[in-house]
Order: C-alpha cells, then sequence, then structure tokens
C-alpha cells in the first residue's frame, strides 16, 4: 500500500470506527479517538486499566497520523506507513471488528434466500510457508455451494437492516451444519493439492536428521543435546497444515 | 498428515446467531477481508517482508542473502559477510520474514553488551520489531517474544535456566566468533539451547585454526563437518593438501553466506596497506636484546608466553613494558637475577626515544587529517597520549570498556576536536569511524581478524575516500615474525572461508615452516598452530 492508500484507509477506518476526524490534508489526518480505538491502537493497557479501576472520566487520546512525510510539514505527528507497529495494530483492529455479520441484499419487497459466507485461511507449514484465501458461500435450502463468495456479495448492493417488505426464508440446513460442510469441501480441496512440498520438506528433515545421526554416530549414550536437536529439526520441518476461518457471515440474497 | 483446525470463530459465531448480534460493520469486514489478502503470502519462496520495510534501502546482497538462508539453507546459517556489509540488516530481514509467515514467535538475539542499545534501536525503529533490551536483573524478559541480552549475562545462572524453559524458536548471535572455544561456558550454553531457526553473525570465522570453523558450524548443525574424531584425524595428520581444502570449504559454504565488499556491486574505496618496518635506536636495541636475554638469567622467564609478551610489549613502548618487569622483577629471588632486572629497568628509564612514536607523529604529519591509532596496551596509550600532546597534538583516548554515552562523547570529541583517537584493541568492535581514513596499527595482534575488525571501523559502508593502513613492525624483533605468522593465518583463512581484503602489506612467498629465518624459540603450541600446520 502507497501513502495515498494508507490514507484512504485510514480515514476509512476511523469513520467506520465514528472517531471525529478533526482535521485532514493529503499529508496527515488528525483524528478524536474514542475509548475503543484508543485501547485497540494506542498501547496504554496500564491507563485504562487505572481508569476502569477508579472510574473516572476516560480521556481518549487525539491523534495526528501523517501519511506523507514532508520537510516543511508544520505539524507534530505520528509518521504512519504501511510496515509501522501502529498499522500494523490498526490493520489487527479492523480485523477484529470485521468478522461476524449478517447482511440483507438491499431490495424492496423480494423473497431473500439464506446463505453462509466464510472466508477460510489456510496455512502450509514446514521451514517454509504458504497461504490460501478461499472465500466460500454455501445456499441453506438447497446446499449449493459457491466459490469466490465475496467478490459476489461485493458486487452487491448490502444492508445490514431488513429491506423495507423483503421476506427472509427460513433456513433448512443449520448454519453451523452448512460451516461443516465448507470445511471438508476445503478438506477435499487441500486432499487433491499438490502436497510435494510436503513431501520435500520431509526430505529436508530426514537429510539433517543424518547429518546430526553422524555427529552423534559412536556415542553409546546419546547425550541430552541429541535430543534437543532432533526435537528442533522436528519443529522445523514437520509439514502441518492450519484451516482457520477468518471471517463470515449470514447473509440473505435473492 | 498434520491439520489443525480452529474452531475460535465457529464458536463466537454461534454465539452470536443464537443472540442475534452483535454484528459487526460490513465497510470493516470487507476492509478486513482486504487485508488479509494482501498479506497472504502466496508463495513458499520469495520475500514478504521488504514491502513492509520500505524504510530500509536493502542491498542486493542483503535480499540475496535473505533468500539463500531462508529458501537454500533452510533458516540456519553463519553469516560471515566482511564488516561493513550490514550483517544487522541481514539478520533482521530474515527474523522480520520469519514472523510474517507466521514460523517464528518467539525469538532470542545474544550480542555483546557493548552492541546491545545499537541492536534493540534497530530492531525497534528499522525492522519494527517490539524487542525489549535485557541488561538489568529484574526485567521479567520471558514475558516479551523478542529479547536482547548480552551473551554474558544470557550464559549464567538464573538467566540460563529461564532461557532454556523458553520455548524460543529463533537465535540469533552477534559476534559469533566469540564461540570459537568448545570448552567455554558461553558456547557449552549456546550448545545446550534449542535452535529452531538460527544465525550466527561474525565476519571473521576463522580467526586462528581450522578447528574453529569446525566448532562454529557444529554448534549450527552438529554433523555437518564431521564428528570431532573424523574432523581432527583428517586435519591433524598435515596431510590435507588442496583438494581437501577446496571440499571443506564447499562444505562450509553449505551453511556460511559470506560477500566480499567487491562482489556487492557498490563502489567500494580503495583500501592501501603499508607495512613500515622500524629500526631500533641503538639504545632501545640493547634494552630489547637484554630483555631476550633474561631467559637465560632466571627461571622466571621459563615460560615462553610470558617472555613473548614481554618482547612484544618493548616492541611497543617501554610503558607497556616497564610494568611487567617490576611484577617479574617481585618474584625474583636470587640477587643475581635482582641485579640484573633492575639493570634493565634502569636502562629502560633512560630511553628517550621511542622510534614507533616518532614514526607515528611522521605520518600524522604527511597524513593531514584525523588519524585512529590502535596498541593493544593501555600503558602506550597513556604514553601516545603525552607524546603527541607535547608534539602540539591533541588526541582522545577510546577503549571498549566505555559506557555507550562515554563512547559516542568521545567519537563527537574525535570528530569535531581532535586529531587523533587512540584505542586499545577493546575498542574495535561496534563503533564507526567513517570520517577517518587513516589506520595506524601501531602494534599487531596475534590474530589477523583483530586487526580487520580495525580496519573496519573505517574501511566501512558509508566511507567517502580510500583509506590508508599502516602496520608498524620493528625490524629483526618478534615482529617480524608475528608478521609472518599473521601470514599463514590469512592462508588458512582464505583456503577454507574465501578471500579477504588486504589485512597486510605483501604476502611472504615461502612458508614458515620450510623458511630458515624462522626462529627455533618460537612456539606454535602457544598459539593453536600446530595442527593446521601440519607439523607437530
Amino acid at each position: 500500500m502507497i501513502a495515498e492508500q494508507i490514507h484512504h484507509y485510514l480515514r476509512t477506518f476511523f469513520i467506520e470506527t465514528n472517531c471525529k476526524i478533526e482535521d485532514e490534508t493529503s499529508d496527515y489526518l488528525t483524528v478524536q479517538l474514542t475509548a475503543d480505538i484508543d485501547k485497540r491502537i494506542m498501547n496504554r493497557p496500564f491507563y485504562w486499566q487505572f481508569i476502569e479501576s477508579t472510574k473516572a472520566e476516560p480521556n481518549p487520546l487525539k491523534v495526528t497520523f501523517i501519511t506523507k512525510q514532508k520537510e516543511n510539514l508544520n505539524i507534530r505527528g505520528e509518521y504512519i506507513h504501511y510496515g509501522s507497529m501502529r498499522m500494523h495494530q490498526i490493520f489487527q483492529a479492523t480485523k477484529d471488528l470485521g468478522c461476524f455479520v449478517q447482511m440483507y441484499e438491499d431490495i424492496e419487497g423480494a423473497s431473500l434466500f439464506p446463505w453462509i459466507g466464510a472466508n477460510f485461511k489456510v496455512s502450509y507449514h514446514t521451514d517454509q510457508t504458504k497461504e490460501l484465501l478461499f472465500s466460500l458461500g454455501i445456499n441453506l435450502i438447497h446446499g449449493s455451494v459457491k466459490s469466490d463468495f465475496q467478490d459476489i456479495l461485493c458486487a452487491l448492493q448490502l444492508t445490514d437492516e431488513l429491506p423495507k417488505n423483503a421476506y427472509c426464508l427460513p433456513y433448512i440446513v443449520s448454519p453451523m451444519r452448512a460451516i461443516e460442510r465448507l470445511e471438508t469441501a476445503i478438506e477435499n480441496y487441500i486432499a487433491n493439492d499438490d502436497l510435494s512440498w510436503a513431501d520435500e520438506a520431509k526430505k529436508r528433515w530426514k537429510r539433517e536428521q543424518e547429518i546430526l545421526d553422524h555427529f552423534y554416530e559412536d556415542v553409546e549414550n546419546k547425550p541430552e543435546i541429541y535430543e534437543i536437536e532432533k526435537k528442533a529439526l522436528e519443529e522445523r520441518f514437520q509439514p502441518r497444515i492450519k484451516i482457520e476461518i477468518v471471517s463470515g457471515g449470514l447473509f440473505y440474497l435473492k | 498428515m498434520m491439520i489443525q483446525k480452529s474452531s475460535e470463530w465457529k464458536e463466537e459465531f454461534a454465539r452470536r446467531l443464537e443472540k442475534g448480534g452483535p454484528w459487526d460493520n460490513w465497510m470493516l469486514y470487507k476492509m478486513a477481508y482486504e487485508v488479509v489478502k494482501d498479506q497472504l503470502i502466496t508463495d513458499f519462496s520469495g520475500l514478504q517482508a521488504p514491502k513492509f520495510l520500505t524504510n530500509i534501502q536493502f542491498l542486493e546482497h542483503q535480499i540475496d542473502a535473505a533468500r539463500t538462508v531462508i529458501e537454500k539453507m533452510n533458516g540456519k546459517a553463519i553469516l560471515a559477510d566482511e564488516v561493513g556489509l550490514g550483517k544487522t540488516i541481514e539478520a533482521g530481514l530474515i527474523l522480520k520474514e520469519y514472523i510474517l509467515r507466521g514460523l517464528v514467535k518467539k525469538a532470542l538475539i545474544l550480542v555483546p553488551a557493548s552492541l546491545l542499545t545499537q541492536w534493540v534501536d534497530e530492531l525497534n525503529a528499522k525492522f519494527f520489531i517490539p524487542a525489549i533490551g535485557c541488561r538489568k536483573k529484574n526485567v521479567p524478559f520471558e514475558q516479551y517474544d523478542f529479547v536482547v541480552m548480552s551473551m554474558d549475562m544470557a550464559k549464567r545462572s538464573p538467566y540460563r535456566e529461564k532461557i532454556y524453559e523458553q520455548n524460543y524458536d529463533m537465535i540469533i548471535i552477534d559476534e559469533a566468533h566469540k564461540l570459537k572455544n568448545n570448552k567455554t561456558q558461553s558456547y557449552q550454553f549456546v550448545q545446550g539451547l534449542k535452535k529452531k531457526f538460527c544465525l550466527l553473525l561474525t565476519a571473521t570465522p576463522i580467526q586462528n585454526n581450522i578447528f574453529e570453523i569446525f566448532y562454529l558450524v557444529s554448534l549450527l548443525k552438529p554433523g555437518h563437518l564431521g564428528n570431532v574424531e573424523s574432523f581432527q584425524s583428517y586435519f591433524k595428520k598435515g596431510k590435507n593438501g588442496l583438494q581437501e581444502d577446496e571440499y571443506l570449504k564447499e562444505l562450509v559454504n553449505q551453511v556460511m553466506i559470506r560477500n566480499r565488499r567487491q562482489d556487492t556491486g557498490i563502489e567500494w574505496v580503495g583500501r592501501h596497506v603499508e607495512t613500515i618496518p622500524i629500526q631500533f635506536t641503538d639504545e632501545e636495541k640493547e634494552v630489547y636484546e637484554m630483555i631476550q636475554q633474561l631467559k637465560e638469567r632466571t627461571s622466571v622467564f621459563a615460560n615462553s608466553f610470558a617472555m613473548t609478551t614481554l618482547l612484544k610489549e618493548m616492541c611497543s613502548s617501554k610503558e607497556a613494558a616497564y610494568l611487567t618487569l617490576v611484577k617479574m622483577k617481585e618474584k625474583m629471588q636470587s640477587r643475581d637475577e635482582i641485579d640484573y632486572i633492575e639493570e634493565i629497568i634502569e636502562k629502560m628509564s633512560n630511553l628517550e626515544i621511542n622510534s614507533k612514536a616518532e614514526k607515528t607523529y611522521e605520518i600524522i604529519q604527511k597524513a593531514k587529517d584525523k588519524v585512529i591509532i590502535f596498541t593493544e596496551y593501555r600503558a602506550t596509550q597513556h604514553y601516545l597520549q603525552w607524546y603527541l600532546y607535547q608534539k602540539g597534538i591533541k588526541s582522545v583516548l577510546f577503549n571498549g570498556k566505555f559506557s555507550k554515552n562515554k563512547r559516542d562523547w568521545m567519537r563527537q570529541l574525535f570528530k569535531d576536536y581532535a586529531d587523533v583517537l587512540i584505542a586499545t584493541e577493546s575498542g574495535g568492535e561496534g563503533i564507526n569511524l567513517q570520517f577517518c581514513h587513516h589506520v595506524v596499527n601501531f602494534d599487531l595482534p596475534w590474530n589477523p581478524m583483530k586487526i580487520e575488525q580495525r580496519i573496519g571501523r573505517v574501511h566501512r559502508f558509508g566511507q567517502q575516500s580510500d583509506v590508508y593502513i599502516y602496520n608498524l613492525a620493528i625490524q629483526n624483533t618478534i615482529e617480524d615474525r608475528i608478521i609472518d605468522l599473521l601470514t599463514n593465518k590469512i592462508d588458512v583463512f582464505e583456503k577454507v572461508v574465501g578471500e579477504i581484503d588486504d589485512i597486510l602489506s605483501n604476502k611472504v612467498e615461502e612458508p614458515i615452516y620450510n623458511s630458515p629465518s624462522f626462529v627455533p624459540n618460537f612456539h606454535f603450541e602457544d598459539f593453536g598452530l600446530e595442527d593446521q600446520l601440519g607439523f607437530t
């Protein structure tokens, strides 16, 4: 993300989280944080602990974030960019606050079908990493599954309130059951995916284990450090797969 | 295959469904998805970290080093770039990459105490890694994910035990050549650490002998160079020809990255090294020879190491030798011995000229520029300051025991005010003096890599003009032999590790063990050399 994108991102983030933007140019923005956002991004747990235990009036910070550093910029503030810790915290806050939704397609008087949408992150780990992101949707009436579901949702007009005179069909497949179906779909995908990376990692593991064994070849009672090294090799090379739902929701679509 | 499924999201979603909310904001939901997508690691290879670190201008060799460590060396390596090429940057980059890839959650960085602050600052300010420096007793370092600690502290109880209890994913050790000896507490401490991912940083993986690289590699990857017995029998017999050296070099290079200044593609300023032979005055020579004869006069000097030290000191300054002589005198018993040593002391106190100091003065005058003088002895350091003061030259002293503040202050004084900085050996690491272009090695250490470290203070990234190195050696003294020995050590280094920049001016063509000029009373075993040179 370049400076303009960061700036745009921050503005949207603060507006959506009800933090008031008090001053703004294309180079910086000054924001009055809410207590909730202050807690999430400003790293001052002791302050908040103090406020909560004394029941004092909280005084969330007003911060100036500088998105473009210029020499003649005559303002005090915190420079923020893609890699900075603060940006990392704001990304994290976004993820925490954008996890679970319930949305309706914004069409008056329509009959709306219930869907579950879920975004899965699959990670392949050994001493290296690769991640895959799947956005799947499943219809809770007839169970059909759609991929790239997030793109489909983004193309629609959605609202968080039931549109006028709209009717939501009750679901037949339970949402939790549906999520399990999606998980199975992901597992099937993995089973058919190219897993040579895991074999490669096992080969590397084996080679390094042989080297280690060679070092202690003539030692009858292997010392503790041998076991430590062996454990470290296992932790480094053991192939493992993680499936995690990063976000999802219940959607009523036409 | 192990598949872990996290149920966190599902449980919370079920809870919210049941209660009919609360539901999150749709815009934030979309943004969060975009963030996840944007930060997805789509490939096993390649680096993610640079796009987060746009504040750092990485050099090509630094990026290559990081990729090689991660993709080819499976995350365990010795980073052995020449001084000043940014090993710290490479290590930071690798650590950051593993953090982003979710493979490292906790890391321990072990450094010399004098570099601790610098590491903490760099990790925080450059790499946005929230590292804490642990230098006080009561820092609850177990609670932090990224800890920088001095090796001296870490190896001692109770830190040692506490560190063993932690499950660090990555261990980084700076100035790792300090682990060359497997008998030391530091070595054994590191040996007992679980090293999942591990980086050892040193510009000088071999300092004195070939076994040092064996122990260093064995710490990183036991067995990579075989086990102790096989390695020893291989190299002790002295049969190792060029071919075996090539083979060893290849093995070492599988776990070691070494960038040289000249292959970095950056214009490096030149390095001009000159070894300046100096003649003692007749009076100095007389004292030197009397000291040499001490061995026959007294048993106190039966130990060749004490003798060597004293001769070296005499080549530096009478001030350096004086203290040792006085200490020796206390051990002496017979009248004869004492008379003899008193005679030396008296002759020594009458010496008015220090030939080396005069030469140094000449060099300073010719340079018309700032000069750093390195000496191994504190007494010489103080003498030189006095001597130069007499000549109207302002100097500041520097040594490694100075606190960070004092170091910075002295550096500043040198930059703005003084003409000369006089540093002892221990001042060699961790200061950058790119504004200076002349280095005088007033006396030479046994270890060529120490000289390289000294030169590295000025000949590093950021130096604008050529640098000039003057190695002073007094002819027909032990210093001749030091030069020979240094040449040989450099030779071993180059055979096993790779070329290095000039440290001495001209190489001795003939190996010393064939040389008739080789003086028989010189003992190789004192310096751990006999093995690799193939004679016992």
